[in-house]
């Protein structure tokens, strides 16, 4: 058929192009509609194909949808599909009109071809439009019953999306039941996996409201049923057998001759095609045999070739996400894999976040038998072009040189770097040493010797300055001139841009000075003075603490600055064991690639997390438990959601460790790095509140503003609160919502509570002793947040509170919510002398 | 489950949504994802699965076109991946390849197609086999028969089937006049050597592929001469379980047509069958190079198509290189390659030449990786070999052919 003239053009020329075609379109289909001429069906092909192209685009053609509908009266199928394409595209922002198309595809779900049927079918679904629902249960009732199974496989996903349009008259239709039988009888496995899926997703919506819904979720994971499709599994589809799989996960065997049994049967799927199918009957072996751990082992043997091999066989976005499983495992056990090492190394043309979880691993598996190879290995990748792997694997050098008993060749290899004269690699280097000396002091001649040829000048990078200062200091009386190199340093002062390499340069300068005092005093002199005119506060409070305490007394300032040291036998770990075994318990999700439990990263509207965890940069939420929380598990529960955020500040505080080391403390007290609860300990003694290990607060106790009184104790209040409260994070979040502020007030912090206030986890012990329970904090130095909640005694009135405290300006800026608006004043008073008291008892 | 997929051409256009449930997902999540791409520079070497701010993205390229999906619930990562490699996959075999061009063109039949692999968002029929008995690919004879014959549409006359048979992967019963099977073994070396020509690791990853052409529904039997070097191995579902764990015998209905029958690993491989000798010396900021490549192990075939490539490293101010045998190039990236083809008989195939520093350095801190290419017909260099095809029932005319061939996968050579 000729084109249709053009007689028509855009009515304002002005109006963008992609509209003057669509009017072009809609003139040229409704020229079609009607006709009947032969060939009709390739012209409306060419016009369809266009509208399509452009609702692909982005244009938006909505406006065709009366001309679409009217040219869908044909018999042409693959016209039909484009239909059903473009109907299901905008009948969610045309519901009047889409009635329109009821009735097509109403027709065609009678069609004899099973294909038009099942497709149209789909599409009817595919609506998605709430008031349409009346005319979707006939259709669909008949599809559940048609004799071919791809009407059948096609209607049971139609009652799962009538479900989320309308769950009510899905319910009302008895589908849920309809589906239930079709998943034991039918003959089609893809119908049957489809009904599971439906089922699954119905039943466990329907869970919270419906006990007989909760019921039946539960009897898909009884024993009959789990053996119903394991016994079939190898008639499903691949991705049927994930579906199944996943379900047997959740199935807790009765015996251990069950679990062989379920393995026995299984034990062939480790050897499919598909990545996925064998990824979800590992996570099932690991699930069964946890609490054998003789077959775990077992199980971590025999599943090792097989993702070795998913590993080498796949695309690379397969070998990523495989091997990030992988990572997980090799973490875990890391003995199992120390055999395969050289599945580890890295390939030149592999992507760098594929070479950095194999440089992970190759840290892991490390042990006395390979650690030559691996070692070897990795001062290769030291040469590499890419820069950020180079450093990486220099670390995973040091880190393997710190895991193991015999250092000795290690030391040599980094030595060797260190004379690289490539400065990233020196730097990387001069970290290690220095970490690698406070682990085994007894390498320090070897390494001091190579350190010292080191000119200060090829070192630019603030965190290796740091370290080669630390050293210069550390071991002065070994380097022969070390005093002059500080003191060229001292000279250069103004050019040093990092507060952190001016710290260590104090410091140095202070240690260098004990032990050679008459070459290092003047320069000291010099760093003191620099130091005090320093715009940096920390660099001037120190400065003049080291003035004062060596005008106080030398020998004092000696054993302030340069106590005797304890070798570190351990580093603190990066991610506690917590966070991996729960994203160990989310095997073949998407939580072991981002190596975060899922209630870190999932959304929102899926999970139901506290509303305010956005706000909070670095903050951490507790999945507290149930609704019955004994106050030691809350007290446990919180430890654990807080662990990453101490941590973290933990092992920061291992790395610029030269701070760590100089930072003045009593010289009776042990390592820097006692653990969190010795700081603690030490901290809540008020007569060692003076000296307590953050060094500001000790300054300004020596600096002699001593510590002011303690507030006097308010009044006790007349509110009982309930010791063992216990609220969820989702109706925290959703109170938080409704209610109103009843009070926002700020409250002072005394300075012993500032002291305390080293880490969140810290006050919340104490807030607990005083029956006000944390839900959720986070926050570093100086600013802390805090969401706490309260329940009345014997009573279900709650109180929330947000609680922001600064500890510079040792400022609490309180909200309180309650559900009893009246006595939210005397629940302040309690917060307020429950606060007061922190840092004190 | 994922909530949808757009397939993206290489400067990053939406070509094709597709939304597979109710949660709509906004297009504005691929300009997200193309600025996170372009932040990341090269687009192959980001992530596989990113977290956008409101979603979950798994991404495959193949071929300059990207396969995202987007998810917003938990889910088997591998699931999402696999399934968009499958995609990809299928698209290519039934457009003949994967271009901008072609997907555009044939824009209605991809959206066919993920319309039936994909529902709800879980994934159903991935077997291009089953797909085909659903909608026809283009190809020139269909187009030709729809102008003669006026019949244009493209939907095979047979009816769907959401699993046909019992045997998923097999979905009718062919009848062929000629009945013929060929079995490939294709092998691909992984080598890494160190500067010093000490061998790091040797593994071989090789596919058993198959193309049967076979009436009914044949049961075939295959059997290798040493199937105990094998180190792992990875069957397609057709292969049954318990003989091979019994006797090591491939036992299958074999799907129609072409397909991977298993996929195998075998490591710590004591040889490679060249050898790549590199050599570099500075000198007062200039680097001599000289790279020897020859035959080590003979494999009894010819080895051809012998290319090696290096990247120069960033700190090369200009190359001059030169071979006695095949040709140098030294393409824009400052990759320098250099072609072969097979080993002259009478000389050693050498490339040589300076490298000439940046002002400021004296030595090469920063050393090549040779990356070695090569082919060899007729074998297999793991040393894996079939003993023999057997197939129950044997019509009277059955042709069977074996074939081997070898190649570089990823074969470093360090210097």
């Amino acid at each position: 058929m000729a084109p249709p003239a053009q007689s028509q053009r855009s009515p304002s020329p002005s109006q963008p192009s992609g509209k003057s075609e669509v009017s072009d379109l809609k003139l040229q289909l409704r020229q079609l509609a009607g006709s009947r001429a032969p060939g009709v069906d390739d012209s409306k092909r060419e016009l369809f194909k266009k509208v399509i192209s452009y609702m692909t685009i982005g244009i938006d053609v909505s406006s065709l949808f009366g001309e679409m509908v009217m040219c869908s009266a044909t018999s042409d199928i693959v016209l039909k599909k484009m239909c059903y394409l473009y109907v299901g595209n905008y009948a969610k922002v045309n519901p009047d009109l889409a009635l329109l198309t009821i009735n097509f595809l109403q027709r065609d779900c009678r069609d004899e071809d099973p294909m038009i049927r099942g497709l149209a079918l789909r599409s009817l679904c595919s609506l998605r439009v709430a008031n349409l629902v009346e005319y979707l249960v006939g259709p669909l009732g008949s599809g559940l019953k048609d004799s071919n199974s791809y009407v059948r496989m096609v209607a049971v996903m139609g009652v799962l999306k009538l479900y989320h349009i309308s769950a009510s008259t899905c319910i009302d239709a008895d589908f849920p039941s309809i589906l239930k039988h079709l998943m034991l009888h039918d003959s089609d496995t893809q119908v049957v996996a489809n009904c599971l899926s439906a089922l699954q997703e119905i039943w466990s919506a329907e869970a919270s409201t419906s006990e007989e819904a909760s019921r039946e979720r539960e009897a898909l994971i009884s024993k009959p049923f789990i053996y119903y499709l394991l016994n079939r599994i190898k008639e499903f589809c691949e991705w049927a057998q994930c579906l199944v799989l996943e379900l047997v996960t959740k199935y807790v065997p009765s015996d251990s001759s069950e679990i062989f049994d379920i393995m026995n049967l299984l034990e062939d799927r480790l050897q499919h095609a598909n990545g996925a199918v064998v990824l979800a009957t590992i996570r099932v072996f690991l699930q069964l045999t946890l609490s054998m751990t003789d077959v775990h082992q077992q199980v971590y043997e025999r599943i090792k070739a097989p993702l070795l091999t998913l590993v080498s066989s796949g695309s690379p976005e397969q070998s990523y996400a495989v091997l990030s499983h992988l990572h997980l495992l090799v973490m875990r056990a890391p003995y199992v894999f120390s055999s395969d090492y050289k599945h580890f190394y890295c390939q030149y043309n592999e992507p760098s976040y594929v070479k950095r979880l194999k440089l992970e691993m190759l840290t892991a598996v490390a042990n006395e038998s390979n650690t030559y190879e691996i070692v070897t290995e990795l001062c290769e990748y030291a040469a590499n072009v890419d820069i950020p792997i180079a450093r990486e694997s220099i670390r995973a050098v040091g880190k393997i040189a710190l895991q193991q008993y015999d250092v000795n060749a290690i030391v040599d290899r980094l030595l060797q770097f260190l004379e690289m004269e490539k400065d990233y690699v020196t730097a990387e280097a001069l970290v290690l040493v220095k970490d690698l000396l406070r682990k085994y002091p007894q390498w320090s001649h070897d390494c001091i010797a190579v350190v010292g040829n080191i000119s200060s000048k090829n070192v630019q990078e603030p965190k290796a300055k740091a370290a080669l200062i630390w050293m210069l200091g550390e071991y002065s009386q070994d380097m022969q001139d070390a005093p002059y190199v500080l003191e060229s340093l001292v000279e250069n002062w103004d050019e040093e841009h990092s507060a952190e390499v001016r710290l260590h340069l104090l410091t140095a300068m202070m240690k260098c000075f004990f032990k050679r005092p008459p070459e290092t005093q003047s320069a000291l002199g010099a760093a003191l003075a620099a130091g005090i005119a320093d715009f940096h506060q920390d660099v001037h409070d120190r400065a003049l603490f080291y003035y004062r305490i060596l005008r106080y007394n030398v020998s004092v300032a000696e054993r302030v600055v340069n106590p005797p040291k304890q070798a570190v036998s351990v580093f603190a770990d990066t991610q506690s064991s917590e966070i991996k075994d729960r994203i160990f318990d989310e095997f073949n999700s998407l939580s072991v690639l981002y190596q975060k439990p899922s209630y870190m990263f999932t959304d929102k509207e899926h999970r139901g997390p506290l509303e305010f965890a956005d706000e909070l940069g670095n903050l951490s939420i507790g999945e507290a438990a149930n609704n019955v929380v004994p106050t030691q598990m809350v007290e446990e529960n919180d430890k654990d959601l807080l662990l990453t955020t101490s941590e973290k500040e933990e092992t920061k505080g291992s790395r610029n460790n030269g701070s760590a080391y100089s930072v003045p403390y009593d010289g009776s007290s042990t390592s820097v790095f006692a653990s969190q609860t010795q700081i603690e300990s030490a901290v809540s003694n008020p007569t060692l509140a003076g000296h307590s290990p953050q060094a500001s607060f000790a300054i300004d106790d020596l600096l002699g503003l001593g510590i002011p009184a303690a507030p006097a104790v308010l009044s006790p209040p007349q509110l009982k609160l309930n010791t063992k409260a216990a609220l969820d994070p989702s109706t925290f979040q959703q109170k938080w919502r409704q209610l109103p502020v009843a009070l926002s007030q700020e409250i002072s912090v005394s300075p012993q509570g500032v002291a305390a206030l080293t880490a969140p986890q810290a006050l919340l012990r104490h807030m607990q002793s005083h029956s006000i329970h944390c839900i959720a904090s986070g926050g570093q130095s100086p600013n802390f947040k805090f969401f706490f909640f309260a329940q009345k005694f014997e009573e279900s009135s709650n109180y929330l509170v947000e609680c922001v405290i600064n500890t510079s300006s040792a400022k609490a800026q309180v909200k309180i919510k309650a559900d009893d608006q009246n006595t939210s004043q005397d629940f302040s008073t309690l917060f307020e002398s429950a606060l007061s008291k922190f840092g004190t008892s | 489950m994922l909530q949808c997929i757009f397939l993206l051409s290489d400067s990053g256009e939406v070509m094709l949504e597709k939304q597979l449930t109710g949660h709509r997902v906004d297009r504005s999540i691929c300009d997200w994802f193309w600025d996170h791409v372009i932040s990341q520079g090269d687009s192959f070497k980001s992530q596989p699965v990113i977290a956008s701010p409101t979603h979950y993205l798994f991404q495959v390229v193949r071929e300059g076109i990207t396969f995202l999906a987007c998810t917003q619930v938990e889910m088997p990562p591998l699931m999402g991946i696999e399934f968009l490699c499958r995609v990809s996959d299928v698209l290519s075999d039934y457009l003949g390849g994967l271009n901008e061009d072609v997907i555009k063109d044939n824009f209605v039949i991809v959206y066919e197609l993920l319309d039936e692999m994909i529902d709800n968002g879980f994934p159903l029929t991935t077997e291009a086999n089953i797909l085909r008995e659903m909608i026809a690919p283009p190809n020139i004879v269909s187009k030709v028969l729809s102008v003669v014959t006026g019949n244009s549409s493209n939907v095979s006359d047979t009816l769907p089937g959401a699993t046909r048979s019992c045997i998923p992967w097999r979905a009718a019963e062919p009848k062929y006049a000629n009945n013929e099977v060929y079995v490939d073994l294709v092998e691909e070396m992984d080598a890494v050597i160190n500067r010093d020509g000490a061998l790091v690791k040797c593994e071989v990853y090789g596919e058993v592929r198959v193309n049967s052409h076979l009436s009914g529904l044949p049961d075939l039997t295959l059997s290798f001469a040493n199937p105990s070097i094998l180190d792992d191995v990875r069957f397609h579902p057709c292969v049954r379980f318990r003989p091979w764990e019994s006797h090591q015998v491939l036992s299958f209905v074999p799907p129609d047509g072409e397909f991977k029958l298993m996929s195998y690993r075998i490591k710590k491989l004591k040889s490679t069958p060249l050898y790549v000798k590199p050599q570099l010396t500075s000198d007062a900021g200039k680097c001599r190079v000289n790279v020897l490549v020859g035959i080590r192990n003979d494999p009894g075939k010819t080895i051809d198509s012998i290319t090696l490539e290096f990247q120069l490293p960033p700190c090369i101010l200009s190359a001059d290189l030169n071979s006695n045998h095949g040709t140098v190039n030294i393409l824009g990236n400052k990759i320098c390659s250099w072609t072969i083809g097979r080993i002259p008989k009478d000389k050693t195939p050498s490339l040589s030449g300076t490298l000439l520093l940046e002002t400021e350095l004296e030595r090469l801190h920063v050393f090549p990786t040779f990356r070695v290419g090569f082919r060899i017909m007729g074998v297999a260099l793991s040393g894996l070999q079939i003993d023999k095809l057997d197939l129950k029932t044997a019509p009277s005319r059955l042709y069977k052919g074996f074939r081997a061939l070898t190649r570089a996968g990823e074969f470093e050579v360090r210097s």
